[in-house]
């Protein structure tokens, strides 16, 4: 029972994705895109798998202090941080509110309404109706957005009508913070029914204290997250890659050694595709493109589409193996 | 004849790190003094760049970004010349990738090139129709990343809504957006333009999608898988290939702005040409070597 209803399993599935092909019933791809969510969900739940798998290699090599085991400390940590930083903590609780509008003073027509901004971040900007971002702190000059903040809160008049203010950090990974105010009292309704209402002569202070966010979710990726894969996933992953550069130079000298004629017909070839890839060698003379091309449309072609066909074959003949049950290494048989 | 033995032994003990020196400043020095010897684009890539230029405005196209940071040298110029290209013909674009490492990637290539400009106003480098900026959800929409590989571009063929839950990558419901009128599957696209650095990648695309539904699709991936997608293009499964940072120079210089494609084929110049170098070299070594052993 124990291969039994495995292979049963195996022989329905095989059956049923290999018929997918070929029975147009809208019921039949209904359980088929069942069958396919499984494999995503299983594809997905193979990280976590990996993720204990690689607690369960390191660790212990690390407790018995095993060769190279500093290297599986950091392994070990980047893992933990980068998987800590992909959690939305910020959400946790419940998110808040990034900032919030307070009015003050009393009306007085004559005298103008007047916006304060006083933002929890010091580099903080603020588009006032879609014009060019202000400083929330600035020194004298907020429009100079290029210069480092300074220690005077933007505070500016207001005109009748209404207005949409934006608060936002100059860097990825914080929330922003939105709000209409209505300057006046004999106006029609705002656009946005979370509009505050100013009178002329009070004064509108929008406090901004915008959330940082945590996570790998998009749209509003993690402040941390987002720093950790620019400055340390994407140089180290870019580095490990541009290393090949030397390691194919040094392979070259060392390895690519014309010892028959096989291998010098290998050498000639790859030495001619190599030329003929690059400007140089149009440079040199207009046939090493030509010989490139024919080397990569005719014998790559060929070789790689003899392959490609023995690698089907294959495929098909395991996958009938494993269908009919007559392959099962997977099951742990020998 | 003692001097000679002297001569060839001393080589059977070249030092490779000779090698790297080499490698290193062949590809700093075109950096700083490049070449700029002329591209003249091969018949894959004009192949790419004719099908795209064939869209009429209004169309809509899938563009998977199958891709790590690793391959952005090589696959950056290229996603960037096929943008600007697609955003100038006023084409619609469906975003999406199968890489776990790419979101983060193509989220800021997203606000760089899609929601920014790719060519600033009055680049005196760039003559073409101006780039302006698309609307999120309007004109381009992201779906984000979705796990499962071949499992995930099987369904992006048979029910590519279901495959992404229904739903932008911002939550919003596919079936909201104008964008996504009547595309059920990748068939139902104009287009489909993959840059891809590996598995999954253009392979699955054609294995799982393009047989199915004969969508058109065009392609970049890096050099060293140029040769086992080549195949694909000599059948007409692809229409066309541009394969490494060679070729996205060639489709740079078809779009008319030149990136860094360009600068970095003056490096591949000297590097190819350091490998050729080390390949002979080290046989040089390894014949005098052999010779000297014969005769002793």
């Amino acid at each position: 029972m124990r291969t039994t209803l495995p292979l049963l399993l195996g022989f329905i599935a095989g059956v049923f994705a290999f018929g997918e092909l070929y029975i147009p019933a809208p019921e039949y791809r209904v359980v088929f895109e069942h069958l396919r969510d499984f494999a995503q969900i299983l594809a997905s739940a193979a990280f976590i798998l990996g993720g204990i798998n690689v607690v369960q290699v390191n660790y212990p090599k690390i407790r018995r202090r095993e060769e190279d085991w500093p290297y599986k400390v950091v392994m070990l940590a980047s893992a933990l941080i980068m998987g800590l930083s992909g959690v939305r903590w910020h959400a946790v609780g419940g998110e808040r509110e990034s900032g919030r509008v307070l009015v003050s003073g009393t009306a007085a027509a004559a005298v103008p309404a007047r916006l304060r901004v006083q933002a929890a971040d010091r580099d903080a900007l603020v588009v006032i109706d879609g014009g060019l971002p202000l400083r929330a702190w600035h020194d004298g000059e907020p429009g100079a957005i290029e210069r480092a903040p300074g220690s005077q809160p933007l505070e500016l008049d207001l005109a009748a009508g209404e207005h949409t203010i934006a608060v936002s950090k100059p860097v990825n990974g914080y929330a922003s913070y939105k709000t209409t105010l209505v300057v006046g009292t004999s106006l029609a309704e705002p656009t946005s029914a979370a509009a505050t209402r100013v009178a002329p002569g009070q004064l509108a202070t929008v406090e901004a204290d915008l959330v940082m966010y945590w996570g790998a979710q998009s749209p509003n990726l993690g402040r941390v997250f987002t720093w950790l894969y620019d400055h340390v996933f994407f140089p180290c992953n870019a580095t490990m890659f541009a290393l090949l550069a030397f390691f194919i130079a040094s392979a070259a000298f060392r390895a690519f050694r014309a010892r028959n004629a096989e291998s010098a017909l290998l050498l000639g070839a790859a030495i001619l595709v190599m030329i003929g890839l690059v400007p140089i060698g149009r440079a040199l003379s207009p046939v090493f493109p030509e010989i490139e091309e024919w080397i990569m449309d005719v014998l790559n072609t060929t070789g790689r589409r003899a392959i490609m066909m023995g690698a089907a074959l294959g495929a098909i003949a395991t996958g009938l193996r494993v269908i009919l049950g007559i392959e099962r290494s997977h099951l742990g048989a020998e | 004849m003692a001097e000679r033995t002297d001569w060839s032994q001393r080589l059977q003990n070249f030092d490779r790190r000779w090698i790297f020196v080499a490698m290193g400043l062949a590809i700093a020095v075109p950096l700083f003094y490049p070449l700029n010897l002329p591209v003249e684009p091969s018949a894959m890539v004009k192949s790419a760049y004719y099908t795209v230029e064939s869209l009429k405005p209004g169309d809509r196209v899938l563009l998977s970004l199958d891709l790590d940071p690793a391959s952005t040298p090589e696959l950056e110029p290229y996603y960037r010349a096929v943008m600007l290209q697609l955003k100038r013909r006023r084409v619609r674009i469906v975003i999406a990738t199968t890489w776990y490492a790419a979101p983060p990637l193509v989220e800021r290539w997203i606000a760089e090139t899609v929601e920014g400009r790719i060519i600033k106003p009055g680049d005196p480098s760039y003559q073409g129709v101006p780039d302006d900026p698309y609307e999120r959800n309007e004109d381009f929409v992201w779906l984000g990343f979705r796990e499962g590989r071949e499992a995930t571009i099987n369904g992006m063929a048979t029910d590519l809504r279901g495959t992404f839950d229904n739903q932008a990558a911002n939550g919003i419901p596919l079936v909201q957006l104008d964008i996504m009128d009547g595309i059920r599957t990748l068939a139902d696209f104009d287009l489909v333009v993959m840059v891809s650095a590996g598995f999954p990648g253009i392979k699955e695309y054609i294995q799982q999608a393009q047989g199915r539904g004969n969508v058109p699709m065009v392609g970049a991936c890096t050099a060293v898988s140029t040769p086992e997608y080549t195949p694909y293009y000599s059948a007409g499964q692809l229409l066309g290939l541009v394969g490494g940072m060679s070729k996205a120079a060639e489709y740079e210089k078809l779009v008319g702005k030149i990136g860094t494609a360009t600068a970095g084929t003056d490096v591949l110049n000297f590097g190819h040409m350091v490998v050729i170098g080390a390949i002979v070299f080290g046989n040089f070594i390894y014949f005098t070597g052999r010779r000297r052993r014969r005769r002793s």
